[in-house]
């Protein structure tokens, strides 16, 4: 019993820390798993979108309004981009999945490179709004004011999203044309247009998270790749389409990069892989995966 | 039907992550990217490229002579290797990811040298030709073998990561072309991998960090010193060295991290480490991007106020050092140069660089501000001829004392490594902004080679 306090007292940081990263990925990671669920497109370009909501960060966030700023413009940015992706996609629907992949990892590559022309190659830090800076006391263990500030804002996200997509109309629409799109568009729904507003709010979550990630990442034109792996990590072991799944999916890779990391740094590079090969092999429909999805 | 397509679905979606799975192993993505503008560039990864290169130069068809005569002959260069023929220089820096702003750096301060000498050195107009070793092994070699083969480079300069350095130092070597290291410290560049043809004005690893230990003992704790630095080349040698001069002086070091270098994007779990670890001090190796992200980590974190956190100077140089803000306030480093340093070949380069810049010299745009004044005194020697290298490569061996912002400098004509100075600087404000001021000279450090 004492070892266990013990152990959770030496690694309770970690753990909070997997919960910030967790939920900062869900944000991400959820709309790219409900456009996948959707629209079945593959968008490859969801990194990009986050990579730009982190830029807005680093180009309004100078203080607490500047901050708020940076939110509406990257949710803006979003919703529009959201829009500017469906456009793009629709003359080639029905054209497979590796046009639309391809598609999307094309315009990843130009938003990126916007990106890197605008913003420079170098590292960018977004400094946290005054009120969050500094380091809270956590039981004896001090941990950064503003990620506990991300843990609730993550939590709050996750409940909106939750409540939208299994409480209400357009959410029963949406999660209906998940399961099968010829249906809903026989009983007289414009599913063209739930997609519109599927992809808008997928990539203004996306913008979203780029924001608030921004003081937590170092900012700079890779940091979208990278991010992009890691929601696809979570929505294959989520299981696509799914919501529950992508909280899961999002908290287990949090865990496994922080708490993780912190048990075993010689596996740090292998784990996150090693994690996603695990739940394959035993689950290969994803946690939360529905096998007649 | 369905149920068929939601396999086929996920099916792809598998297949699709795991496509991004293997992009996510550093650079390859990127890789790509420019790689395909590379079409036939080869991709040798063994380090070791048949001898003689550069030979495809049509220029000696009578190939009778020995390979090295030959190899020596063109050298990549063109027939007309005479004063007053412009001068190509390869210039091999990262122009992205965490070592951005080193490669920025290091253009400018060889870019401010050649504007102050009418764009010449030793007499000959430089033209230079820049490529994006990406801070990458791999392609650092396809970028070096580009420099030589096609554009017929007479030597090159650069080169941040000693990963690289390491990757490219046989061709360089085999194809008899001057290699002018302004950062890379890998060790064995001027130890047993040493070649007649690579010189460093910047300085080894060990040279960096070797000057820490005996002071950190005396200064900063006798045991319980957690070391971290990221998991690649310079990294290890940085923790050896240091290990090896704090051990000496009589200092017990504790444990250590190695975070994966380049994409590590939160230091958190190493940080709780050193937290749970009981140490007394953290010795830290990190430059460019890394360095921010953990010095405001290693303040966020709350080890700030209760650990002191030494290690080369990289970790605060003025390239990071506004990003870092507060979180670097009194942290103490050690290296070759700040420019606070009070003499008046720096005063005149600070307000030079400044004045071209708009913003502070770090050591990269030192390192290769001096890469280019070897350059220019060796083939000012020659009267800019550059047909017989190893002239040249005697001449750059035997330059002596070199007229450096960092103070005393002295090419060391065994090694090719310089003998320079370190400084044990601490970050203070100055005049509104934060800089690193000199605390103490440790003194020459030669590396023993």
């Amino acid at each position: 019993m004492e070892s266990l306090v013990g152990w959770l007292d030496a690694n309770l940081i970690s753990i909070l820390n997997g919960v910030a990263r967790g939920l900062l990925l869900f944000t991400m990671a959820v709309g790219l798993s409900l456009i996948f669920g959707l629209a079945d497109v593959l968008n490859l370009a969801h990194g990009a979108v986050f990579l730009l909501g982190a830029y807005m960060a680093f180009q309004f966030a100078g203080d607490g309004t500047g901050f708020v700023v940076a939110v509406l413009a990257a949710v803006v940015l979003g919703v529009l981009l959201g829009g500017g992706l469906t456009a793009a996609l629709r003359p080639i629907s029905g054209r497979g999945h590796l046009d639309q992949a391809l598609l999307t990892l094309g315009i990843a590559f130009v938003l990126s490179d916007i990106a890197s022309i605008v913003w420079g190659n170098d590292f960018r830090s977004v400094p946290p709004p005054a009120f969050l800076r500094g380091s809270t006391n956590i039981v004896g263990h001090a941990y950064p004011t503003y990620r506990l500030a991300v843990i609730v804002v993550g939590l709050a996200i996750a409940g909106a999203v939750y409540a939208l997509f299994e409480r209400t109309q357009l959410g029963a629409v949406v999660r209906a044309a998940v399961e099968d799109r010829a249906m809903v568009s026989a009983l007289g729904i414009n599913v063209g247009r739930v997609l519109v507003a599927v992809f808008a709010i997928g990539s203004a979550l996306a913008a979203f998270g780029g924001v608030i990630g921004g003081p937590v990442l170092a900012v700079n034109p890779g940091l979208d790749w990278e991010v992009l792996i890691l929601a696809l990590i979570v929505v294959v072991i989520g299981g696509l389409g799914s919501i529950k799944g992508a909280f899961a999916g999002a908290l287990l890779i949090g865990q496994v990069q922080s708490l993780g990391v912190a048990l075993v740094p010689q596996l740090a590079a292998f784990l996150l892989f090693g994690a996603m090969a695990v739940v394959l092999l035993v689950r290969p429909e994803g946690l939360f995966g529905d096998v007649t999805a | 039907m369905d149920q068929r397509k939601g396999i086929s679905r996920r099916l792809f979606l598998q297949r699709a992550t795991t496509i991004g799975a293997a992009a996510a192993v550093p650079g390859l993505l990127a890789a790509c990217g420019s790689g395909v503008e590379e079409g036939a560039a080869p991709t040798a990864t063994g380090g070791t490229t048949p001898a003689g290169t550069p030979t495809g130069a049509a220029t000696t068809p009578a190939a009778t002579a020995s390979v090295t005569e030959t190899a020596t002959e063109t050298g990549t260069e063109s027939p007309t290797a005479a004063a007053g023929e412009p001068l190509k220089i390869g210039l091999l820096i990262p122009t992205g990811g965490v070592y951005a702003s080193l490669g920025e750096d290091m253009r400018n301060g060889f870019q401010l040298y050649l504007d102050q000498h009418d764009g010449a050195l030793g007499g000959r107009p430089v033209e230079v030709v820049e490529e994006d070793s990406e801070a990458n092994p791999e392609v650092g070699l396809r970028k070096a073998q580009k420099l030589l083969n096609e554009d017929r480079v007479a030597m090159v300069t650069g080169i941040v990561s000693s990963a690289v350095a390491l990757g490219v130092r046989d061709l360089f070597h085999e194809a008899q072309v001057p290699l002018i290291i302004s950062n890379a410290g890998a060790n064995d560049i001027t130890r047993a991998a040493k070649s007649p043809y690579i010189f460093r004005t910047s300085f080894s690893n060990w040279q960096s960090t070797y000057s820490l230990g005996q002071w950190a003992y005396d200064n900063v704790a006798q045991e319980g010193m957690y070391v971290i630095a990221p998991d690649y080349a310079a990294g290890a040698e940085d923790i050896a060295a240091f290990r090896e001069s704090f051990e000496a002086a009589g200092g017990t070091v504790l444990t250590g991290g190695l975070p994966p270098f380049g994409t590590t994007q939160d230091y958190q779990p190493f940080l709780s480490e050193i937290g749970n670890a009981g140490a007394q001090a953290v010795f830290a190796f990190f430059a460019g991007g890394e360095a921010i992200t953990f010095v405001q980590q290693y303040r966020d974190f709350g080890l700030k106020d209760t650990l002191p956190l030494i290690g080369p100077g990289f970790l605060t140089d003025e390239g990071v050092l506004e990003a870092q803000g507060d979180a670097a306030l009194g942290l103490r480093t050690s290296l070759h140069y700040t420019p606070l340093l009070d003499n008046p070949t720096n005063s005149a380069y600070v307000e030079a660089y400044e004045a071209a810049y708009g913003e502070q010299p770090t050591v990269y745009t030192v390192q290769s501000y001096d890469a280019a004044q070897l350059i220019d005194l060796a083939l000012g020697e020659l009267g800019g001829d550059t047909a017989d290298v190893d002239a040249l490569v005697d001449a750059m061996a035997n330059i002596g004392a070199l007229d450096s912002p960092r103070g005393p400098f002295e090419m060391d004509p065994v090694t090719h490594n310089p003998i320079q100075n370190f400084y044990l600087r601490e970050v203070q404000e100055v005049d509104g902004g934060l800089g690193n001021a000199v605390l103490e000279d440790l003194g020459p450090f030669p590396d023993p080679g």
